[in-house]
Formats: structure tokens, C-alpha cells, sequence
């Protein structure tokens, strides 16, 4: 993986200041530390990040936590607190959230430069910092946190030298200087690649989904806060008027028994209907997920609560309308009658389903836009650049213009 | 002797969160008469730094927000009017921001808050100015050539930031072409542009025509 792999793809400027920036930064030390190798999005990100990093002459680490089981079920109640669900956290959890970010300090070097920790999960290795700049990631929404739990994490982030946030409404009042850096996709890993047709169709067929119709998508988790149901009920709305396919495609969910509830409760939603595709997708299926966005005609992310929601970037950048909820970080990706509709209930949906529905011209338009808003806002190239403008920023602090 | 060499440079901006934020328009006015001249600079300025894929109805983040969010489209259009090229100091902008929504409200009820998740964000920008490498020749043509190379953020740089790095009504395209290459003719044009009613790009596209017409 280069820089150059994404000539005449991302920004030209962009990759002229990555460029500029690194030589000013060459040979330095950069480390990121996370919670996982893979799986989720930032997993995802940094698989694709670091090499880049490393190709443009920095001395990039990536280093995961090790944890056990007892660990994550801690940081699982943190993040959910975090986000103002689930119970207070136990003095006995915080002290093995103490203790697993304590071991991981001993195994680990932390010796760099610059140091990006990523959620909630690492983010007291802070207290083993000998030297560097100390950056703060916060990739999830703690906008209306728990206040006891916000209260003890605060106290942990406050000693970073900075943070970031993916939206401005996640952040919280903080006496360390907060960035705005949205997520982005990454236009040449194999979820987002060029695809050629015939390798669509092929997949559809080895899925089961005829291209005979129209065809709706929903790629989303089985999860109350994704409202597949409202999908469901908004495909049935647009379907009395034209006649099309929905595909509810998700990963499966063994370890985790709400997601199993919901997922039972969609079959049950779904059955007698052959125009209905529910989809069980396994992990690690990019290019599916690729060939599905690509063969769709609409894509929905009818969400009632999101974190970012990346998976609209993904089907902006394959040139597919989206409709989706008013919530998170969709309005950043969807613009409201260009790029898609955002929708606020299953009719809303329904109608914006017809409208497109009746009009290729709008969805080819909106298609062209969403792959261009993606392009230039929401690309791999940005991050690159955004985590290299933050690191000088942080280096040269209080200066409002800086010149490299 | 003048130096016949333009160096474009290009720039982008890290956004900064401060953390306090509006949900109607009587918390706005609170916020805006403490927030720092940073932020509101940043809101009135941001509009023509961001690549825009598509554009905004309004060129600054107050009268957006007051257009999308708040739906109050008079008071709006009063916002949108407040060009802020024409403001050497920002206390000045900041009164007469205050001042226009302070009128408004004399006339009119305050408009109802607006729902969780479309509070106005009170941010502020750092920029980070890159050195392209991209440099002309004393040849006009070479200029042309050059100017359409470099991003557009290049024009903001060159264009609207050069107005604050000065501290006049100046650009440095129009400044160059007088002093270096002597083409008061063409320097005069583009200095006259108003940069408020347009884009990075447009203004880009508008430059290179006058230097085309002039070639």
C-alpha cells in the first residue's frame, strides 16, 4: 500500500500536505493503541492506515491490548454507560480496568513521539506516559454519558495532551483541546473497490437474490437502534406502488442475545414473503458487502441512534442514494435532497422509497453527488492528513496559523 | 527588483471544539457574546476553506444554522448579508451579528429551540498552511497554468486569508501581477472581485478567465 495507490482518486492537495507534513515529522515515532486486532471499525481503519503511515516515512507501531474476558465485559458496561445506557460502574470494575491497563503498560512500549489511544478500553495508559504527545481518540458518542462513569473517565482524559471527536455533538467541555475528525472510508479495501458487474451478479446469485426488481438494502447489525423493522414496514409502504426486492444483510449474532431477539423477530416479520432477503453474513465479508451495495438501487440506514454510520459513506461512494435516519453522523453524509433523504419514520421512508423509485434520473443524480461529497470529504487520505495536522497543532500549541 | 517567482501555497483547517453550544436563539446571542474572536471568525469564515460537493444556501454558519435548524429564513437572509471581508477587526463583526439578531427579535418572538442533535456547535480552527512546491515563472501563462494546478484551497490562501495576513483589502494574486510581472490592467480586475459571493473554485474559474481574456 502508497500514497500514490491514490492518485487520481483522493484530493490532490490532500495528498501534497500528507506529503509536506511527513517530511516535516520523517523518523519520528508514532503508536497507536487500540483494544482489538479485528473486527469493528477502528480495527478496520487502522489496518489500512498504518501501512500508509509507514510509506510515508513515519516509524508507525500498532499495538492491541491484551485482555481477558473479565476486561472486556468491564469496558462493554463502560461503553455502554458512556453512552447512557446500561448500569453504574463498580469499584471492582474500575479496578480491573486499572489493573489490565496497568499489565498491557508493562508489556507494551510506549516510548514515541506521538501517541493516538483509541476509546475508552486503553485510555488509562495515560498514567504510564514518559514522553510524547498523548492523543485521546473517542470514537464512540458520549454526548449524554452516565454522569459517575463520565466523571472518572474524565479525570483519566483530562491528562492527554488532546483529544478527538467524530461529530462536534459526541464531545464533551473538556480544559484539553478537542478536534473534530470524522471517520472515513477507504476507497481501495476490498468493502469499497472497484467491482466489475459480472462479479456482482455472481455474488447475488450466490447469495440468492435475483436481480429481477428494484432492490432495496439495509446493511446493518440485527439491532433495535438499526429499526430493521421499520425497514421492513417502509419496503411494504413503497411496495403497493412498485413492485421491488429488500435485503436486510447483517452479521450474525451468536454472542449477543438481544441481537438474536431482533433477528427472530424480523424472520417472523419477514416470512411468507420471497421478495424479502434476510441475509446472515459472516465476519470478514467485505466484498459481499461490496457486490450488495453495488447491486442495490436504494440503500436505507433507517437508524434511530448511530455512532458515525460509515456504511452510508460506503454506499455514497458506490454511487447509490441513501435514506436514512436523522441521527449521528448520517446528516454529515447524507445532504437532504442531494446525496439522499433523511427520514424520521417508516412513512418517511416509504415515500422517499416511490419518489426515488419513480425517477432514475434522481437516483443517477444523486448517485454522481453522493460519490463526490464522499471524495471529498470522506476518504482514508483525510484521516492521514487530519491525524498529521493534529500532531503539529499539538506541537505547536496556541498558534492558530501554522506554516510547515 | 521584484521577485517574478509566485509560490502558491495551499492550506485546510483542523476544527477545534470548545464544547458550548446553542439550542435556541437566546442561548446563541449569550454564547456569542463570550465565545472567543477565533470562534466567530471560524463560523464566519469556514464556508470558504470547506470543499463543498454541494453548496450551502448560506456562506456562513449562522445564518445557516438559523436557515436549517431554527427555520427562520427573515432573520436568515439578514445574516447572510453580513460580508465579512469588510470587517478588519472581529469585535466589529461580532456587534454586528449581535446587533442584527438583538433587531429581530424586537420584531418577532424568539423561534421555538431545536431538537437534540442540531444544537449550534460554538467551534474554532486552526490552519495549517502548506508550501506546494507549485511555482510560477515571470510568464502569465505560467501563472494561469500554475493557478489552475494548485488545490483550491490555494485561492482562500492567496485570496481571502491574505485580507487577515495583511490587514488591508489585498489579495496576493492582484499584488503579484501589479508589482512583479506590471500588469496593472489585470491586477486591478481581480482585486475588484468581491470575494463573499463566491466558492474557492468559482472564484478560481472567475480569475483564470479574466487572466484567458487578457492573454
Amino acid at each position: 500500500m502508497s500514497l500514490r495507490d491514490y492518485e487520481g482518486i483522493a484530493e490532490p492537495g490532500d495528498l501534497r500536505a500528507i506529503e509536506k507534513m511527513a517530511g516535516a515529522l520523517s523518523g519520528k515515532k508514532m503508536l497507536h493503541v487500540n483494544s482489538t486486532a479485528a473486527g469493528g471499525g477502528v480495527a478496520e481503519l487502522l489496518v489500512r492506515m498504518v501501512p500508509l503511515f509507514k510509506d510515508i516515512g513515519l516509524d508507525v507501531r500498532w499495538e492491541v491490548m491484551q485482555a481477558d474476558r473479565a476486561f472486556f465485559e468491564v469496558t462493554k458496561n463502560i461503553h455502554n454507560s458512556l453512552q447512557g445506557r446500561g448500569s453504574p460502574i463498580t469499584r471492582e470494575m474500575w479496578e480491573t480496568y486499572g489493573a489490565v491497563n496497568g499489565a498491557n503498560a508493562a508489556r507494551i512500549d510506549l516510548d514515541a513521539d506521538f501517541v493516538v489511544i483509541h476509546d475508552p478500553q486503553p485510555a488509562m495508559l495515560i498514567d504510564f506516559k514518559t514522553r510524547g504527545t498523548w492523543l485521546w481518540r473517542c470514537h464512540i458518542d458520549i454526548s449524554t454519558p452516565e454522569r459517575v462513569t463520565w466523571h472518572f473517565l474524565k479525570g483519566i482524559v483530562e491528562k492527554y495532551d488532546g483529544s478527538v471527536f467524530s461529530v462536534a455533538n459526541f464531545a464533551q467541555s473538556l480544559p484539553i483541546q478537542q478536534f473534530l475528525m470524522q471517520p472515513t472510508i477507504d476507497p481501495l479495501a476490498e468493502k469499497n473497490a472497484h467491482l466489475e458487474d459480472e462479479e456482482v451478479r455472481v455474488i447475488y446469485e450466490r447469495l440468492g437474490v435475483p436481480m429481477d426488481k428494484p432492490i432495496l438494502l439495509q446493511v446493518s447489525r440485527f439491532d433495535p437502534f438499526k429499526d430493521p423493522l421499520g425497514v421492513i414496514e417502509a419496503y411494504r409502504l413503497a411496495k403497493k406502488y412498485h413492485d421491488c426486492r429488500l435485503v436486510l444483510a447483517g452479521g450474525t449474532a451468536t454472542d449477543d442475545p438481544e441481537g438474536e431477539k431482533v433477528l427472530a423477530e424480523v424472520q417472523e416479520r419477514a416470512a411468507g414473503d420471497p421478495d424479502i432477503h434476510i441475509l446472515l453474513l459472516p465476519p470478514f465479508s467485505d466484498r459481499d458487502v461490496n457486490a450488495l451495495q453495488r447491486g442495490a438501487t436504494i440503500v436505507l440506514q433507517k437508524s434511530t441512534r448511530e455512532g458515525f454510520g460509515l456504511v452510508v459513506a460506503e454506499a455514497l461512494w458506490k454511487k447509490k442514494p441513501v435514506i436514512g435516519g436523522d441521527v449521528g453522523g448520517i446528516p454529515l453524509q447524507i445532504i437532504e435532497g442531494v446525496t439522499g433523504y433523511l427520514v424520521h419514520s417508516p412513512e418517511g421512508a416509504a415515500y422517499r422509497i416511490r419518489q426515488l423509485l419513480e425517477d432514475p434520473e434522481r437516483v443517477r443524480r444523486m448517485g454522481e453527488a453522493g460519490r463526490e461529497h464522499i471524495r471529498r470529504n470522506f476518504l482514508i487520505t483525510r484521516n492521514l492528513r487530519n491525524y498529521l495536522g493534529i500532531w503539529t497543532a499539538l506541537e505547536k500549541k496556541n498558534e492558530k496559523v501554522i506554516y510547515i | 527588483m521584484a521577485d517574478k517567482t509566485f509560490r502558491f501555497h495551499e492550506c485546510f483547517a483542523l476544527t477545534t471544539l470548545t464544547g458550548r453550544k446553542a439550542s435556541d436563539i437566546l442561548e446563541l446571542i449569550d454564547i456569542m457574546k463570550t465565545a472567543s474572536s477565533s470562534s466567530i471568525f471560524h463560523h464566519m469564515h469556514q464556508y470558504f476553506l470547506k470543499p463543498h460537493a454541494v453548496m450551502p444556501e448560506y456562506p456562513n454558519d449562522f445564518a445557516e444554522w438559523v436557515s436549517e435548524a431554527l427555520g427562520e429564513p427573515l432573520l436568515a437572509e439578514a445574516l447572510a448579508n453580513v460580508n465579512p471581508f469588510e470587517f478588519t477587526d472581529i469585535e466589529d463583526l461580532r456587534a454586528e451579528l449581535l446587533r442584527i439578531i438583538e433587531e429581530y427579535l424586537k420584531a418577532y418572538p424568539p423561534p421555538r429551540p431545536v431538537s437534540p442533535g442540531r444544537e449550534f456547535m460554538f467551534n474554532e480552527g486552526i490552519t495549517i498552511v502548506i508550501p506546494t512546491g507549485i511555482e510560477s515563472g515571470p510568464q502569465l501563462h505560467d501563472f494561469l497554468q500554475k493557478l489552475r494546478e494548485a488545490d483550491y484551497s490555494s485561492v482562500y490562501f492567496h485570496f481571502y486569508e491574505s485580507r487577515l495576513r495583511l490587514g488591508r483589502p489585498v489579495d496576493d494574486f492582484s499584488e503579484f501581477l501589479l508589482t512583479s510581472l506590471e500588469r496593472p490592467g489585470i491586477a486591478a480586475k481581480i482585486k475588484s472581485l468581491d470575494p463573499y459571493m463566491y466558492t474557492t473554485e468559482v472564484l478560481r474559474g472567475k480569475i483564470a478567465a479574466l487572466i484567458e481574456e487578457e492573454l
